[in-house]
């Protein structure tokens, strides 16, 4: 039964709940939008990351440099995405 | 055929690695795909009309039993795929059931939402606000149908033919799939219901 449930992935699902529960923590504490957005952005890095490493195996392939290289080029699209329309959109430029 | 035995299963034939590097492309444009409608929501957010705002319309209850759903499911699906390296027909197939019966419990709780929602006068046209929050949402909820879909009819094949180089290449490429969904659901969970709460 224990070799069912390996100790990497138990961690890593407790871990995801606890960074859940911290970003849950932005609507009750009181923080300001600066603080709160920090505290978001870097518990959904830190979860997708876990997601990607520990359940996705991505640098188990001898392809993961590509596989890395190809997930950053999407991030960075997404990104200049996201970034560029506020920037064009929202902040008045 | 070139077969490596020092690789998982649904690594070893040529084909069954390109098919998985290739299902890692595609969550690279799934990745582009959903910045777009990300990028549309936080530029149309606030822009609500005569229609709720998000802190109106958002019920913190059912998004944090969305989020729990999908986490585990998340959590079992790499399970299951653990139990399918060590050979383990039945752990994987009971794991993979759970999987899909959480993502199921996921989609019921979003449908019911939605049907809220559009009770208390909040629709796709409301607003521009309520369209890009159901695009996004909507897209996210469609994903997470088709992968039930898919689930569904692997787990029919391992069922059938047990472990082969195919049906735990499919298998592994969907688990891909699943997690995915879930990082999807995190951004969702944080920068759609959580900023729209505070």
């Amino acid at each position: 039964m224990a070799r069912l449930f390996p100790i990497r992935h138990v961690m890593g699902y407790i871990f995801s709940l606890v960074l859940s529960l911290v970003a849950l923590g932005v609507i009750y504490w009181d923080l300001t939008f600066s603080a709160a957005m920090v505290i978001l952005i870097i518990s959904a890095l830190i979860q997708a990351s876990l997601q990607l490493v520990l359940f996705m195996h991505i640098g188990e392939t001898s392809s993961k440099k590509t596989l890395y290289l190809n997930i950053a080029y999407a991030v960075f699209v997404g990104v200049a995405t996201i970034f560029g329309t506020l920037f064009a959109m929202i902040w008045g430029y | 055929m070139k077969i490596n035995d020092t690789l998982p299963l649904e690594y070893r034939t040529e084909e069954n690695s390109n098919k998985i590097f290739g299902f890692w492309l595609f969550l690279g444009a799934e990745i582009v795909l959903f910045s777009t409608l990300f990028a549309v929501y936080f530029t149309l957010w606030n822009r609500t009309g005569n229609g709720p705002t998000g802190k109106e319309l958002f019920e913190v209850g059912g998004v944090i039993w969305e989020t729990f759903l999908l986490l585990t499911s998340s959590f079992t699906c790499g399970l299951g795929i653990h139990a399918m390296r060590l050979g383990l027909k039945k752990p994987m197939m009971i794991f993979f059931v759970v999987t899909l019966l959480m993502g199921l419990g996921f989609l019921g709780i979003e449908i019911t939402e939605f049907v809220n929602y559009v009770h208390e006068g909040a629709t796709l046209q409301t607003s521009a606000f309520l369209s890009s929050l159901f695009v996004l949402l909507g897209t996210h909820g469609l994903h997470v149908t088709m992968g039930i879909l898919w689930g569904a009819g692997i787990l029919i094949q391992v069922g059938r033919q047990g472990f082969t180089d195919e049906t735990a290449n499919k298998s592994f490429i969907f688990s891909l799939y699943w997690h995915f969904l879930d990082v999807v659901w995190i951004f969702i969970f944080s920068f759609v219901y959580l900023k729209g709460l505070m």
